[in-house]
């Protein structure tokens, strides 16, 4: 029996690829090129500005354009003129300019605009500081918008390489769902130097588990379909009946209407079609949760990696210690939760985030715990530290700033 | 063989500190290690030290971060200060004697001192190439490195004056010998 499992993890390698030395944002961009994207619009922002300057190098070499714009809002506008407009298209950012997405991104759920969206976290709130690594867009990738009545598509990578596959699986889901998916990344990927396999043959791609879906354009009439179905090709304006993209509700044909029943049609489209299919997005990585630990710590993103060795070492250390790594964040991965156990959630932030959908997912009778730093990783050792206590069913004692609260 | 090799590099802004990560991290790539490099900026750099963090193993890297060095390379005393007490018992400090002017007594590593600034300006009549000494230095102390490769390494990351790169190297190589 294996201890380790990892449901589809992307980003298998093999020893003959090509290998670099490079960061997340190159693996980033190589990958989406590789994806197929055609146009990147942004504007830079430390820790993903790389992503934009090597975007503004590639893109013009395949026939594909960069465009710097003014602020976010007017980038993430523009990506989703240029998928409306037939191609695929990206942008990436950091918190600051993540949050004036907020309005773009809702028109390209409402309107299911394939896109890809990159958000390299740093420490919050505003400005806050830009070379170091932070998580506080957990919630915020969710409810990206106002207005409720739809899910998201968020994937986390854990590394360079995985970034790399994870970046063309988000163009594969935004087509075959319809509607932009996040990339919830960190500082220390995408400015984290880590050696990096490029597939260069169909062969290596193939291997590597890489999928990629062509872009599509839906002949009409019926562009809103009210259903769950997915690979419903998007609307492409100019082709077909040149359905309306507008921010209002859609008929099926795509005109504007203000009924409530078209609401709640377009809404059960927008919620469904990613809920009824969440097996296509799920992936996660565990570790010893075969052995029914009474301890499992959750983390993703780049602490997960620290989270990791220490929980190995508990575990060789005899502990009962396992681990979940969400690798898609949402839909959220209750199903992982199956359990009673104590978790602990290890995040980098201080108000604690995905502790709180820990809890909900959590079976009656667990106890759910957070550990938080922000700025930095946390150490082997000071993981160590907590897990004792929480074995030995201690309470976790305050650490200056570092607190349980939340 | 070890499980990972930990090798932090540090000192101030502008002396080539992620640059020495780079090529270290680019010689393990070269050598088909799995390598993770962090690399310290920001206020950090305007605070007193920039750090690298280099970890190189044959398996995928979990943690990044250096908790255990086996190389230490202190390139000023405030980094020196800063990340001796990480030292396990087997680790290495290299330091330079130009920015490291006290060492502590109480510490249980190795200690060796490669004056790499001034090595460099007697034998090139400039400090540019403390570097490649102290990557000659590194190359032999930590076991997991091909001395060759690192060679590579330091000529494919910095373009220009090979010849006393490798002179350079090879200086820092017979000075710890």
């Amino acid at each position: 029996m294996t201890a380790e499992t990892q449901r589809d993890k992307p980003g298998k390698t093999d020893e003959t690829m090509k290998r670099y030395l490079e960061t997340g944002n190159f693996a980033v961009a190589q990958a989406a090129v590789m994806a197929g994207c055609r146009a990147f619009c942004g504007y830079p922002i430390t820790p993903a500005t790389e992503i934009a300057e090597a975007m503004s190098k590639l893109l013009p070499r395949v026939g594909g354009y960069y465009v710097q714009a003014e602020d976010e809002t007017a980038a993430m506008h523009l990506a989703i003129g240029a998928s409306l407009g037939g191609m695929k298209s990206m942008t990436a950012t950091s918190g600051p300019g993540f949050i004036l997405y907020a309005d773009p991104y809702g028109w390209a759920i409402g309107c299911e605009v394939p896109l890809v969206v990159l958000n390299a976290q740093r420490v919050g709130p505003v400005s806050g500081i830009t070379g170091a690594p932070g998580q506080g867009e957990f919630y915020l990738s969710r409810y990206v918008t106002q207005g409720g009545n739809f899910e998201t598509i968020v994937l986390a990578p854990g590394t360079a390489q995985e970034a790399f596959a994870l970046t063309i699986e988000a163009f594969y889901l935004s087509e075959r769902f319809r509607t932009p998916v996040t990339i919830l990344a960190d500082q220390l990927i995408t400015d984290g130097w880590e050696d990096l396999s490029i597939p260069e043959t169909e062969e290596e791609k193939r291997l590597m588990g890489l999928k990629f879906f062509e872009r599509r354009a839906h002949p009409g009439p019926k562009f809103y379909p009210p259903t769950d179905e997915i690979d419903v090709p998007p609307v492409v304006l100019g082709m077909g009946a040149g359905a309306l993209c507008s921010d209002w509700t859609p008929t099926e044909e795509g005109y504007d209407i203000e009924t409530v029943e078209a609401q709640h049609k377009h809404a059960y489209r927008l919620i469904y079609k990613i809920r009824n299919h969440k097996d296509i997005i799920m992936r996660s990585e565990t570790l010893f949760l075969d052995e029914e630990p009474d301890l499992v710590v959750v983390a993703y993103g780049t602490p997960s990696r620290v989270v990791k060795t220490a929980v190995k070492r508990a575990h060789e250390r005899g502990q009962s210690i396992g681990m979940i790594r969400p690798i898609s964040l949402w839909p959220f991965p209750e199903e992982l939760f199956k359990s009673r156990a104590t978790y602990l959630s290890v995040e980098l932030n201080y108000d604690g985030q995905m502790v709180r959908e820990i809890q909900r997912a959590a079976p009656c009778g667990s106890e759910v715990h957070f550990f938080g730093k922000c700025g930095e990783l946390p150490t082997v050792s000071e993981l160590q530290e907590v897990f004792d206590k929480l074995l030995k069913g201690e309470p976790l004692q305050r650490r200056g700033w570092e607190t349980e609260a939340w | 063989m070890k499980e990972r090799t930990e090798i932090l590099a540090s000192g101030f802004g502008g002396q080539g500190v992620v640059r020495l990560g780079q090529i270290i991290g680019e010689a393990g790539v070269r050598q088909g290690l799995h390598v993770t490099m962090l690399k310290s900026h920001g206020t950090e750099m305007r605070g007193g030290y920039v750090r690298s963090q280099v970890v190189l193993s044959k398996d995928a890297i979990d943690s990044p971060i250096c908790e255990s060095p086996d190389c230490f390379i202190a390139l000023s005393g405030a980094a020196y200060g800063q990340f001796r007490h990480l030292m396990p018992k087997y680790g290495i400090i290299l330091y330079d004697p130009a920015f490291v002017e006290e060492i502590s007594q109480s510490l249980d590593c190795l200690q060796k001192a490669i004056p790499a600034k001034e090595l460099s300006s007697k034998n090139f009549g400039s400090p540019l190439f403390a570097n490649s000494l102290v990557l000659g230095a590194v190359a032999r102390l930590v076991g997991i490195l091909d001395k060759d490769i690192v060679v590579e390494s330091i000529l494919r990351v910095m373009p220009k004056f090979h010849d006393e790169n490798r002179r350079a190297f090879q200086i820092g190589y017979d000075y710890v010998g």
